[in-house]
């Protein structure tokens, strides 16, 4: 049964750790909002107590990882999401630092070690329970599992920053590349602190020239 | 029968072709089995035992370790591919290793057979192929037990460096930690040992190199924070005989009361502990996983060590002792006799894991017995390798990291005013984080005298950030964005000529220059580019005088040898990837330059030039009686 608290050393490590940086990260970068980590339900004006509105381990079971179903009906379950709102995404956006995300993932998720998450589709699915999923059961070919070693409440946070990271403009249904395509580039990391909409900031593409934003 | 495949052509019938082989090939006939396991060259021996690298590595015919010699030369005898028929150069045969990820191995020849690795993909990761090299037949093929979660581990994809060879034994290290011996006639395993663990940040991508029966083998994970270390494997039984650490105590990093360091500033004890804060040895990198070199006169290997984690300097105070460093250790014991370190408090991910190529050199109107390593700093060192004394040290690339290295202390004079601090972005750092030169290794002519460099030309912006360790996960804390250095191109392969200590002359490449080099007899340099181009260039003048244009992007070593039928034959792998070809073979948004440790930026359009490959090509000069097509016809 998966375990929904921190019970295990290995987790309680991992989270003092993640809440430590977390902070001190938080503090420097002025931000206000950094969130609580665990077991506080946090009302922004709008948005419901997200903790509460998590699926239970037997309904997420039942969420397909592809969309290819025996019979052609739809299984997906009607699922109660958290609210992945903007607060939830910049919480989010921190985690991806605390717990070493970005090391394989890369800034604004342009992929590296790990897949790219900039843009869609992604290989497991890139629906909120999708990625939750994903990061809770890690996958093949490199991808961890944290389920058992960061709380809940804080994977939807995940998910609600790689749901917004992965938002690129979508120019055709296809993807053309040449010597003249793509024509935009994110502005790069270095020139744009931490957002969680990287998306919002783009440039000409720089064809592996020094960047000018 | 060989003969029937087109390839057994009696030495007096090779009109064009003078290669001596073909003076020794009375001795051992072929085998009347294409299946038989007998030579179809030579063995140096002269008799049928398997041959040992100690004779493969002075063998013309063979290329029994991925840099060739124990002196890493990657300099071949073979002179019947020369300036004057290089451009009819063919392809004899092709063999596909299956996953299009970086083909970065050397492909090994030991006796008419062809050695070549995987990379870590696909249904069967980190695959050895055995191929006839006269037919390109498949003899036989070995597949280690998969661990797919090892590919997370990589940090500049999965690739394989390439595989060892002593007495009838292949030995194959595979991504996620093993060592496995393989028996080179049968593909039958021999042994396999575990030696790293994914769980621990640790992979291995190097090639092995057996020394004295024992196969050393180190690890990667610098990125992760795993502690870097070097294992010398018994090859009969696959037993760890001594393990030698980059950091940590002397007991751990072998160093004992014969151990002498060239500079004051890195003697006394516990040095691997003692230029760390608290326990940060112990994810403190240093991995040493690219080229060892052995002097067999002085009973010492050579090997460098890789960046300290993280990559944010300031989590970790200190010189950080033995990150970016050389080792001179005797193989018997493990222990180490000097050590140097190049990059004392890594800033840049400057690892220092490039070969040593041991060559004797008239320094001073006196021969000095000398190592050259060409840095990832951007400076050319070379050293005494005996003490490990700095004797020289001269930028061949774009560096204003570094302004000079003091010969006096050993330590590299640092441009100050580009630090970085944690949140404050530094612009135009040169050169870039995979330095001037990574792990693409040069090759030295003793007739020329000059050493064949390919490396790459790239600057970077550099924004350090807080990091936490957390096992089995990147630690590093850098966020990076490299791009073209001055002039815009990427890439550069350049002749070097270490006494002058300057370059002699240089072939500008678009994208960075990712292959190894080869270097032959007939004053032939090889070289492969990222956009598919294999190239033969002039030894002397750098006169591009042969390419070929391939499937992928170049990524591999390019290596020579001679088969039974007298040929030379020249085989490298097409395939792009690696850290710097990522982009091409993985899914990486090439609008996102920060991606790929910040590679992205550099090679944002690689994708436009190649996708992936995996492609072994061997290459002959066609014979005046048949053509290429005929050699590579199908036994009947």
């Amino acid at each position: 049964m998966p375990a929904h608290f921190p019970r295990s050393p290995v987790r309680i490590t991992l989270l003092a750790l993640g809440i430590a940086t977390g902070l001190a990260i938080g503090s420097l970068s002025g931000s206000a909002q950094e969130g609580p980590a665990l077991g506080t339900s946090k009302n922004d004006g709008g948005g419901a107590p997200a903790q509460n509105d998590a699926p239970s381990p037997d309904r997420l079971i039942d969420v397909p990882m592809v969309n290819l179903t025996p019979g052609a009906v739809d299984v997906r379950p009607k699922l109660a999401i958290p609210n992945l709102d903007a607060d939830a995404a910049q919480r989010g956006l921190q985690y991806f630092t605390n717990f070493n995300c970005v090391g394989c993932h890369m800034p604004n998720g342009g992929g590296g070690m790990g897949p790219a998450l900039s843009f869609r589709p992604f290989i497991y699915g890139d629906r909120p329970e999708n990625i939750y999923l994903s990061i809770h059961q890690g996958r093949p070919n490199g991808m961890p599992a944290w389920g058992t070693v960061i709380p809940e409440k804080l994977i939807w946070d995940l998910v609600a920053y790689v749901r917004n990271m992965s938002q690129a403009p979508a120019q055709e249904w296809g993807t053309t590349t040449s010597k003249t395509s793509p024509a935009i580039e994110q502005v790069p990391k270095e020139f744009k602190p931490a957002t969680a909409q990287p998306w919002n900031y783009t440039q000409k593409f720089s064809s592996g020239q020094a960047p000018n934003p | 029968m060989l003969c029937r495949l087109g390839r057994c052509l009696p030495c007096a019938a090779l009109l064009l072709l003078t290669v001596p082989v073909c003076a020794a090939v009375d001795a051992p006939a072929p085998s009347s089995s294409p299946d038989a396991p007998a030579p179809s060259a030579p063995a140096p021996s002269g008799t049928g035992a398997p041959p040992a690298i100690e004779q493969l590595v002075g063998d013309k015919n063979n290329w029994g370790m991925a840099a060739k010699d124990y002196a890493n030369t990657r300099y071949s005898e073979l002179d019947q591919i020369n300036a004057s028929n290089v451009s009819q150069l063919q392809v004899a045969w092709m063999f596909s290793l299956g996953p299009a990820r970086g083909q970065e191995a050397a492909p090994l020849a030991i006796d008419g057979v062809v050695y070549v690795v995987a990379p870590y993909a696909g249904p069967n990761p980190n695959q050895v192929f055995a191929l006839d090299l006269a037919s390109g037949d498949l003899k036989w093929s070995y597949a280690p037990k998969p661990n797919a979660a090892a590919a997370g581990i990589a940090c500049c994809d999965v690739v394989s460096r390439g595989l060892a060879y002593d007495k009838g034994k292949i030995f194959l290290n595979t991504l996620d930690g093993y060592s496995v011996a393989i028996d080179a006639a049968t593909g039958k395993e021999l042994w396999h040992t575990r030696l790293g663990d994914i769980n621990k940040g640790e992979t291995i991508t190097m090639a092995p190199v057996v020394v004295k029966g024992k196969v050393l083998v180190g690890n990667s994970g610098g990125e992760y924070g795993a502690r870097g270390w070097l294992a010398a494997v018994d090859e009969n039984s696959g037993k760890i005989l001594w393990r030698a650490y980059s950091t940590g105590p002397d007991s751990e990093v072998l160093i004992g009361s014969d151990f002498k360091a060239p500079y004051a500033w890195m003697s006394g004890k516990d040095m691997g502990v003692k230029s760390w804060p608290p326990d940060k040895w112990k994810v403190g990198g240093g991995n040493a996983w690219g080229w060892i070199s052995y002097d067999p006169e002085l009973n010492l290997i050579y090997y460098g060590t890789g960046n300290p984690g993280a990559w944010n300097h300031e989590t970790r105070p200190g010189d950080n002792l033995w990150s970016c460093a050389i080792f001179a250790r005797n193989p018997d014991t493990g222990m180490a006799k000097w050590a140097y370190q190049i990059g004392p408090h890594d800033l840049w991910d400057y690892d220092e894991i490039n070969e040593n190529v041991l060559v004797d050199l008239p320094l001073n109107n006196q021969v000095r017995k000398v190592l050259i390593h060409p840095g990832r700093n951007g400076y050319m060192y070379v050293l005494d390798r005996a003490t490990g004394e700095v004797l020289s040290a001269d930028a061949f690339d774009t560096v204003n990291t570094i302004s000079s290295i003091d010969l006096k202390s050993g330590r590299p004079v640092l441009n100050d005013s580009l630090t970085p601090h944690v949140g404050r972005t530094v612009r135009n750092v040169c050169p870039a984080s995979p330095g001037a030169k990574d792990w693409q290794p040069s090759a030295w002519s003793p007739r020329t005298k000059l050493l064949y460099v390919p490396h790459q030309h790239l600057c970077m912006n550099f924004l350090t950030g807080d990091v936490g360790y957390i096992a089995g996960t990147p630690y590093v804390g850098a966020e990076v964005d490299m791009f073209s250095g001055p002039g815009g191109h990427r890439g550069e392969f350049m002749a070097w000529n270490p006494v002058e200590k300057k370059k002699v002359w240089a072939i500008t490449e678009q994208l960075p220059v990712w292959s190894g080099a080869l270097v032959t007899k007939g004053d032939i340099v090889f070289y492969g580019t990222m956009d598919r181009w294999f190239k033969a260039v002039d030894a002397n003048s750098g006169k591009v005088l042969w390419q070929f244009r391939a499937g992928s992007g170049f990524i591999g070593q390019p290596t020579t040898f001679a088969g039974a039928d007298g040929r030379q034959y020249v085989a490298i792998m097409s395939g792009v990837g690696g850290w710097s070809g990522a982009i091409a073979v993985a899914k990486i948004d090439p609008r996102v330059r920060n991606g790929a440790l910040g590679f992205t930026g550099a090679m944002q359009d690689l994708p436009a030039y190649t996708a992936g490959g995996a492609t072994l090509l061997v290459f002959a000069l066609p014979t005046n009686k048949r053509d290429t097509a005929d050699i590579a016809a199908p036994p009947k």
